[in-house]
């Protein structure tokens, strides 16, 4: 279940994420630790599949050049099919979350028709 | 952050090192580790611990890593697929926008292919129909026809061999015999309708489920029942759903319907129409003698048609021993059904599709030379595009999109062209062609025009895609496209103008051979006179015919009528008319001679008035014709005999006055004097053996005779010039009887035209397309010649300034003309002679290497590709030298 959940969840954040432009998988997993902070804490070998499947899905694009550092490193981009597709799933996942703290939030039970 | 920018120009380079994904995904994890092991270090890690930490934290690294190059080759190949998609888009627009440019070139091209693939197709749909499709029966592979046969000539079966056969053999499943009969349905409107008399195995020979009620069952022989073919009861009986069980009126007695066949049942080419039981009784049972039935079969599964044919010679061994001098000459044959119904039918459609293709095939080598042509005005293009990096495999399928367009649109027009030469091949084929009327395009013509198109696209395509885009780049280039001819690239135009005229030649020459062979029939002497002779058949019922008596009163009165109509000047009637009617043959002996009952002993009997030998201009030889008298009841018998029969049986030696009988094995003879020799007749048409014939008179026929010919006449009438003969015809046999009908009433020429029309047929057919070839092979080589002549106007401008006559350089272009057209001719005459062979069955007294045939087609064809040089050559020479040279230069 957290595996499927986190999937769906993972390729959000990392859309998400490259809305603040190109940036290498190891940035990306550090935005993500620093934003999600231990909650969303992941095996950082998982974002990488993950990226790669936005990249087949033509989400985002990549591209190889160099670091600060000047090393050679991946760097990852959104790309206009990405954008909109952040735009449909972020809705999705904001009304999930929101009816989802509802129901755990919810006092009163609810009443049988 | 900009929404999204264009790729970088960079990574297109990526693509043509085509990246390694495996090396891609080790680099991005071993950064990934490196940056972690930085970070940790930074923030005071020791690098010992922080390599063993940023390991930890990054989890499965095998598992990371393959997923990862897992998930990019699918993407690669994706990729790679969509390119390939993208690129032939790109080749379709970029053909479809050269097709506009050249829209004279793209219309000669599609209206070529749609000829030819038409044509092709319309005839295939023919063959389709004809031969290929499986008969709609069960089992049609085990369903046979039994012949006896007669010298080698497939005849009719006696009742006992039908009974021998069947019961003696043990390689039928089924079988039956057939005899066609004509019955007079009642109850309403009386109407004559062509049926059969069938044992009831009949429709086990070859089933189909009865769209209503049952078919015979064994041991129903004897009961008056009746089973309807689907059109007579969607005719007569208006398609009535409870048919079955209802009595109806036949020949003045009742017989009930017990079935309906379904609407393609149609096992016999006679087209029949209903069906009643046929029974034979012990004494037929072993009659040997009369050869009047037709034997159909359906083989138990595994047996082969060598095996029934072995076995059934068994059979026939016994019945020899038995009866040694009747079985003189005689044999057994067992044909496939399917065989049978085709006939000779096989060759001759096969022959027209072979000969339709070689059309097409000219048509192709006709749009190949064009495609080089317009390939050679393309070349700089071809070597621009070459030059920034088309690769040649690039070119060659670009060129190839280009063909592959057009011969798909030609396909599609040749497919609507096709639907109207099936109509017209279906009502324009002569005689009985089995299963011609199904002719459509159904899915498997449908698939032969497909795999046609596609063929000719690459057939026209091919060969000047690769010989375009084998254009060496740097001297294009520099020459500018001026185009000075190589000697490779008129090598492959030669090529095609050579195989053009080859195949040409084979048409012209089997067109040619038809040809002769019509005229070679035309001048075979019919040995009698069809001008101004109509004829008209009367068939008399057997319910109030069923007297000879009454018979012979009948036609002797309605051939007075005819008589007296104004105009006619002679008439008579015969059971047989010269190319048509029933003929029955019979064996024959000769009073004072030892029965030596020789195959070559058999006449063929017609029954005849006076006045009918004169009237279709049969000339005498000898003694005498049939006279009013020899009709008399008290008249003594006498025959007319034909010029073969007196020779078979008499030699040189006068046969008048010897008498002869037809012998059977029971009766005591029944001598009849020979009175006359009249001229043989080509009784089964011009290109078959003349038939010994017998003329009786009709008043003394044998015994069942009228029965086997169905109480049928025809009557003949020779009339002033122009004079139609049918209401009057008509008004006269009413005087006699008004309920009689007429059948047939034509001109004797008709039926002479008739006899002939399936060659006929087949040459104007070959002919058509001999022409057509011999037209597109014209234009081909014109085409060729002044495509040529217009590269050369600079080298001809050239030697005209130089001094060189017009004529010489006139010589000069015709003389390559015709050594091209002579190499094709030579190898096109090797070609006929080895194509030919199969027309032989086809032809009338004509060689499949006739001379005549070979000589004429080469020196047309030779004629034809010199006035097509000529013409280009000499308007090239016509342009003004100093405007040719610095046109072009």
């Amino acid at each position: 279940m957290k595996n499927e959940l986190l999937h769906g969840t993972l390729e959000v954040m990392i859309l998400k994420t490259l809305t603040w432009g190109r940036m290498h998988g190891y940035g990306v997993g550090r935005w993500i630790e620093q934003l999600g902070g231990e909650a969303l804490r992941i095996e950082e070998g998982s974002l990488y599949p993950a990226l790669y499947r936005l990249e087949k899905k033509g989400w985002i694009d990549a591209e190889w050049g160099l670091s600060e550092k000047n090393r050679r490193a991946k760097y990852y981009r959104l790309t206009a099919a990405g954008r909109r597709a952040l735009r449909d799933n972020a809705s999705i996942w904001g009304e999930f979350a929101l009816a989802v703290s509802r129901v755990l939030k919810a006092t009163d039970a609810p009443s049988m028709p | 952050m900009p929404a999204s920018r264009p790729e970088p120009r960079w990574r297109r380079y990526l693509r043509f090192w085509r990246a390694d994904v495996q090396a891609d995904v080790d680099d991005e994890v071993a950064f990934h580790i490196g940056e972690r092991i930085d970070d940790l270090v930074a923030a005071g890690m020791d690098p010992e611990h922080a390599r063993e930490e940023a390991l930890t934290r990054f989890g499965d690294m095998e598992r990371v890593k393959s997923t990862c190059s897992t998930i990019a080759q699918e993407q690669e190949s994706q990729m790679r697929r969509s390119e390939k998609l993208s690129v032939l888009r790109q080749d379709v627009v970029y053909a479809l926008r050269v097709m506009r440019r050249s829209a004279g070139f793209t219309i000669a091209v599609v209206f070529t292919l749609a000829l030819g693939i038409g044509a092709t197709t319309a005839i295939f749909s023919v063959v389709n129909a004809v031969l290929l499709r499986p008969l709609p029966y069960a089992d049609p592979d085990r369903m046979v026809m039994v012949f006896e046969l007669l010298n080698g000539g497939r005849g009719r079966a006696s009742p006992g061999h039908f009974h021998d056969w069947s019961e003696l053999s043990n390689v039928f499943e089924a079988t039956a015999a057939f005899s066609g009969r004509t019955y007079t349905l009642a109850d309403g409107e009386p109407m004559r309708v062509y049926g059969a008399r069938v044992t009831p195995g009949f429709f086990k020979t070859g089933y189909m489920p009865p769209e209503l009620g049952r078919y015979f069952a064994p041991g129903e022989e004897e009961s008056r029942v009746v089973v309807l073919t689907y059109g007579l009861w969607r005719t007569r009986f208006a398609g009535d759903q409870a048919i079955v069980g209802k009595p109806i009126t036949l020949n003045g007695e009742k017989y009930t319907v017990i079935g309906v066949t379904p609407a393609a049942y149609s096992l016999t080419p006679q087209d029949e129409r209903l069906w009643t039981p046929l029974s034979f009784t012990p004494q037929q049972r072993s009659t040997y003698g009369a050869h009047t039935f037709q034997v159909f079969g359906k083989l138990k599964p595994g047996v082969s048609i060598a095996q029934a044919q072995r076995e059934l010679d068994r059979v026939g061994e016994g019945i020899r021993r038995r009866y040694p001098d009747e079985m003189k000459g005689r044999g057994v044959s067992v044909v496939s059904f399917s065989d049978v119904l085709v006939g000779d039918y096989r060759t001759q459609l096969w022959v027209l599709l072979g000969a339709v293709s070689f059309v097409l095939l000219i048509g192709c080598s006709n749009i190949a030379s064009l495609m080089l042509a317009r390939a050679t005005a393309r070349r700089k293009e071809i070597a621009i595009r070459g030059a920034l990096g088309g690769s040649r495999k690039r070119l060659v399928s670009q060129l190839l999109t280009e063909s592959l367009i057009l011969a798909v649109a030609g396909g599609t027009a040749g497919v609507l062209l096709a639907r109207f030469g099936v109509r017209f091949l279906v009502s324009a084929a002569p005689t009985f062609v089995p299963r011609l009327a199904e002719a459509a395009l159904d899915p498997m013509v449908l698939s032969f025009a497909t795999a046609a198109t596609l063929v000719c696209g690459l057939l026209f395509g091919l060969a000047p895609a690769l010989r375009a885009t084998r254009v060496d780049l740097q001297s294009e280039l520099r020459e500018g496209g001026r185009g000075s001819s190589s000697m490779a690239r008129d090598r492959t135009r030669a090529a095609l103008i050579i195989t053009e005229f080859a195949v040409a030649l084979v048409l012209l020459v089997s067109a040619g051979l038809f040809l002769r062979s019509a005229d070679r029939l035309q001048r075979v002497p019919l040995g009698f006179d069809p001008s101004n002779v109509t004829m008209l058949r009367v068939a008399l019922p057997a319910d109030r015919y069923g007297d000879t008596t009454a018979v012979q009163g009948a036609f002797s009165r309605i051939v007075d009528e005819i008589r007296s109509i104004p105009g006619v000047e002679r008439a008579g009637a015969s059971t047989r008319l010269p190319m048509w009617g029933i003929s029955i043959d019979m064996g024959l002996s000769v009073e004072g001679r030892p029965a030596n009952r020789s195959s070559r002993d058999v006449g063929h009997v017609r029954l005849a008035t006076s006045g009918f030998l004169e009237t279709i201009g049969v000339p005498l030889r000898r003694g005498r014709l049939l006279s009013d008298a020899d009709l008399r009841a008290e008249a003594p018998w006498v025959v007319v005999v034909n010029e073969t029969l007196a020779r078979n049986l008499f030699g040189n030696e006068n046969p008048i006055g010897h008498r002869i009988s037809g012998w059977t094995k029971a009766e005591a003879p029944e001598w009849r004097e020979i009175v006359g020799v009249i001229g043989d007749t080509r009784s089964f048409g011009r290109d078959a053996e003349i038939p010994p014939e017998i003329y009786i008179p009709m008043t003394q026929r044998p015994n069942g005779a009228w029965d086997a010919f169905q109480r049928s006449m025809a009557i003949v009438a020779k009339t002033k010039p122009g004079m139609t003969l049918g209401a009057s015809a008509r008004a006269a046999v009413a005087r006699v009887d008004r309920q009689l009908a007429l059948y047939d009433v034509q001109p004797m020429s008709e039926v002479v035209v008739q006899a002939n029309a399936t060659r006929r047929f087949n040459t104007i057919l070959l002919s058509l397309l001999g022409v057509t070839g011999l037209v597109l092979a014209a234009i081909g080589i014109y085409g060729v010649i002044a495509f040529f002549v217009t590269q050369r106007t600079h080298e001809i401008g050239v030697r005209v300034a130089l001094g060189a006559s017009r004529a010489s350089v006139v010589k000069l272009v015709v003389r390559q003309a015709a050594t091209l057209a002579l190499a094709g001719i030579a190898l096109g005459a090797v070609g006929a002679l080895w194509v030919t062979r199969v027309l032989g069955s086809m032809l009338f007294q004509v060689s499949v290497r006739d001379p005549a045939a070979f000589t004429a087609a080469g020196l047309l064809l030779l004629v034809v590709a010199i006035g097509a040089a000529w013409f280009p050559a000499r308007r090239a020479t016509r342009v003004d030298p100093v405007r040719a040279l610095s046109a072009v230069g």
